[in-house]
């Protein structure tokens, strides 16, 4: 393993900024996952819990 | 050191989620308010309630203009005053103690919430809104009747609360 990324580094990175691994699939479904954590936390601290009753202020 | 642009993006957003998390509790603290409960009251014989000033005859009393403070008292099974009648659009401090064992004591469907403590005094200050009623209930465990335990506060307008009669308690 160490081995062949070694060698593919040797050969197919030296033109710059090209990447040889690109896992794309993976990028979107994190992408998914973080706005879904964004909504989620915007939704349960401004709505849930800002929009209640009786907010602790002291 | 080579590092995958998307490991770059991974790492930027990383740092982005918790500059927003820390941001948005700060703009909580900042902007409405929000406030934890502290431990800014002091200790009390829980035994000896009945000759303490605030919680001998638990009630609701106005401190100021629009300010009100409720001292309330949680045992086994059930809160004083009850209900706890407090006026809208006004600002109220609960002063929460227990008589006996731990209670909780939540205005359900709200964020007034917190331990009830023999000994310590729980303090939470809230604005009130329009008026209504809310169950308060208790949250921790306190004993056979723990189930039972539960209370009420009514945020009655502020020409009813004035005209409530004297005492609720
Ligand atoms: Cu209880």
């Amino acid at each position: 393993m160490a081995r062949s990324e070694t060698a593919r580094a040797d050969t197919d990175d030296v033109g710059g900024d090209g990447e040889e691994f690109d896992p794309i699939g993976t990028l979107t479904l994190i992408g998914i996952y973080f706005v879904i954590l964004v909504l989620a936390w915007v939704y349960i601290y401004f709505v849930e819990f800002l929009g209640r009753d009786l907010v602790v202020v002291g | 050191m080579h590092i995958h642009a998307y490991e770059k993006l991974w790492l930027a957003l990383s740092i982005v989620l918790i500059l927003a998390l820390i941001g948005t509790v700060t703009y909580g603290a900042v902007g409405p308010g929000v406030a934890m409960v502290a431990d800014s009251q002091s200790t009390i014989d829980p035994a000896a309630l009945d000759e303490d000033e605030r919680f001998s005859e638990p009630r609701v009393e106005q401190v100021g203009e629009n300010e009100y403070e409720a001292y309330v008292v949680a045992r086994q099974f059930g809160f004083q005053p009850d209900p706890i009648v407090v006026p809208a659009n006004s600002t109220v401090t609960f002063y929460v103690t227990s008589a006996d064992v731990i209670h909780g004591f939540e205005v359900v469907g709200t964020s007034a919430n917190t331990m009830v403590v023999p000994g310590e005094v729980s303090e939470i200050t809230v604005e009130t809104d329009e008026p209504t009623e809310y169950g308060i209930v208790c949250n921790e465990y306190c004993g056979a009747g723990h189930h039972v335990m539960q209370g009420k506060l009514h945020v009655v307008s502020q020409s009813q609360f004035e005209n409530r009669g004297g005492d609720s308690a």
